[in-house]
């Protein structure tokens, strides 16, 4: 496979989305939790870590933008840049206790984070605003020199913004994939032992990836508190941690683009369901079973099955499929 | 053999619970030999491995490698002090390629490059040399490209060999190399292990006893936890207490 094909093919999407669908909240939103995806996916697929605490992470990034941009008369962008280091942050704590753990254990110790995280949230009101959220988050235009470049009032308007950031950060972290730490990683998920025994620092590496999910994961709730405007509980609940490993998982682990597959998939997949029936949630649950038993490495192993299929070239796709990256195979 | 020494072990104990798996082991490997260790199932050789490489710490006891004391270091750090091992159960990354298993082992001993979060491993950071060298001692050059878990057991076995060999060690722990092999494989395997005496010092265990009495310089034999005897080949195969160890006559050629 090209070098670029992956950033080609996010570019498509970030381009096609505007032709084809009426709300630009729908299609941030769908670009916002791609982000937060392919942090997890930096844990799940590439490490073989599966994080309950991811909520915490897009809360995190939530609260820090909504705080300094209504408390503090801090530049938008650089209300961004702490939310990406608060989400960092956060992610060295709950990262420097869980991976003490393997197995079942890091996956309670993620999930106990979670849920303090929620009641922390719930009970500092003076911070968070409890059970209301912060409301009123503006959305400042982007200036410079008193002149205004880029207004972000309508939703398209922050389309274009969310989108460009998105494709910085898609191409940062694959770009971090396939660095010399990435291709570690993969070795971490195939056999920890192994990796331990060949030399390699397991906590540190595991830090990292957590640090670096974190922070990518915080930038994506911050986004999504600058589209709605509020930064409600709900960010910072389980549920967003859910939401966001389902979408992982949908998508494909193992591979970053697969991740915004999964957040697509889910998010229009959510809003047409709930148009149709106020019980969606339970359609999707199928879909997620269909995953689990029948399609396990996600849309993207899908996708890849179908397409060598029609082009007659099984072989080639299974070689590509395989190298450098496991599709697929999870935690 | 006169080796100087690389390796002592005083006195190592690891208990499980009330278990003494060990209970109280000295070793000592000198430089550029193979040093086998050899005993009935149970007698605490693979034990005896977790600790000398690091895998599992001691319960008690001191470990000196090279002029250094690792007792305490984890397996990780002592690769860096030039230890490294293989496994007794294949221990590979299935999903990737040959090479690519080479390449890691190959940079285990720099691991701070691994946090390199921007540059791919190409070029000066691809192990390239090394990666071919372990590739043409094994034989498996024309494998590089196939993940490891589709090769055979036989080629399996010999990069879990490799794996070790990448590190560039100065010690080599083999955790029975031959497991598992085929009769055509284990000749190969024998004289693969003696050659690279030449290089490195090499630690043994094998049940194998036509391979541990051709290639080794000195065997230590060990039961219930303690070295019984330690000596050059034809002192073992002539020694009472190993043949009543092992309760009949394996140690006179024939396989465990």
């Amino acid at each position: 496979m090209k070098k670029n094909t992956h950033l080609f093919m996010a570019l498509a999407v970030v381009l096609i989305m505007p032709l084809l669908m009426h709300s630009g909240s729908l299609a941030s939103e769908v670009l916002i939790f791609g982000l937060a995806a392919m942090g997890c996916n930096l844990l799940l697929g590439f490490t073989g870590l599966l994080s309950f605490g991811q909520g915490i992470f897009f809360g995190l990034g939530s609260y820090t933008l909504a705080l300094t941009l209504t408390r503090w008369p801090l530049p938008m962008p650089l209300a961004l840049a702490l939310a990406v280091v608060m989400g960092a942050l956060g992610a060295v704590i709950v990262g420097w206790v869980a991976i003490r753990q393997k197995g079942t254990y890091f996956v309670m110790l993620t999930l106990a984070f979670a849920q303090m995280f929620y009641f922390i949230a719930y009970t500092a009101t003076g911070l968070t605003g409890g059970d209301n959220g912060l409301l009123d988050i503006p959305r400042p235009s982007i200036t410079a020199f008193g002149q205004t470049l880029w207004p972000l009032t309508s939703p398209w308007q922050f389309y274009g913004f969310v989108a460009t950031i998105f494709m910085a950060a898609f191409w940062l972290l694959l770009r971090v994939s396939r660095s010399t730490f990435g291709r570690t990683l993969l070795a971490v998920r195939d056999n920890e032992v192994r990796a331990g025994a060949i030399g390699y620092n397991l906590k540190l590496l595991k830090l990292q990836a957590f640090v670096i999910s974190g922070a990518v994961t915080g930038l994506a709730g911050a986004l999504h508190a600058m589209m709605i405007g509020i930064a409600p509980l709900a960010n910072a609940d389980y549920q967003t941690s859910e939401m966001i490993l389902v979408m992982t998982v949908i998508g494909g682990t193992g591979n970053l683009f697969a991740s915004v597959l999964g957040s697509a998939f889910y998010l229009l997949l959510a809003d047409w369901l709930s148009a149709l029936w106020p019980r969606w949630l339970l359609l999707l649950g199928l879909v997620l079973m269909a995953v689990s038993l029948w399609i396990q490495r996600g849309l993207w192993g899908l996708g890849q099955t179908i397409g060598a299929r029609i082009l007659g070239k099984r072989g080639q796709a299974i070689v590509a499929a395989t190298v450098p990256g496991r599709e697929g195979e999870q935690a | 053999m006169n080796t100087p020494i690389l390796l002592e072990a005083i006195g190592i104990k690891k208990y499980y619970g009330k278990f003494a798996a060990l209970g109280g082991v000295d070793l000592t490997v000198r430089a550029n030999t193979v040093h086998s260790v050899i005993g009935p199932n149970g007698a605490g050789k693979t034990t005896l491995f977790h600790m000398l490489t690091g895998t599992t710490p001691v319960s008690a006891g001191q470990i000196m490698f090279d002029g250094h004391d690792v007792t305490h270091e984890p397996d990780y750090r002592r690769v860096q002090r030039g230890i490294a091992r293989s496994f007794q159960v294949t221990s590979l990354f299935l999903s990737l390629s040959v090479r690519e298993n080479l390449r890691l082992a190959a940079q285990g001993i720099a691991p701070t490059k691994a946090m390199n979060c921007w540059h791919e491993p190409e070029g000066p950071r691809s192990c390239a040399e090394t990666v071919a060298s372990v590739l043409t001692k094994l034989g498996l050059e024309s494998f590089a490209t196939v993940p490891a878990g589709n090769l055979s057991h036989g080629q399996q076995r010999r990069l879990e060999v490799g794996m070790a060999l990448a590190a560039r060690p100065k010690a080599i722990f083999l955790d029975e190399p031959t497991s598992g092999m085929g009769i055509d494989d284990l000749d190969d395997m024998k004289s693969f292990i003696k050659s690279l005496r030449d290089e490195h010092t090499v630690v043994l265990i094998e049940h194998n006893m036509s391979i541990v009495m051709d290639i080794s310089d000195i065997v230590t034999v060990m039961q219930q936890g303690r070295v019984l005897a330690e000596g050059l080949p034809h002192e073992i195969r002539g020694d009472d207490r190993v043949r009543a160890a092992y309760l009949g006559n394996m140690i006179t050629g024939g396989k465990a």
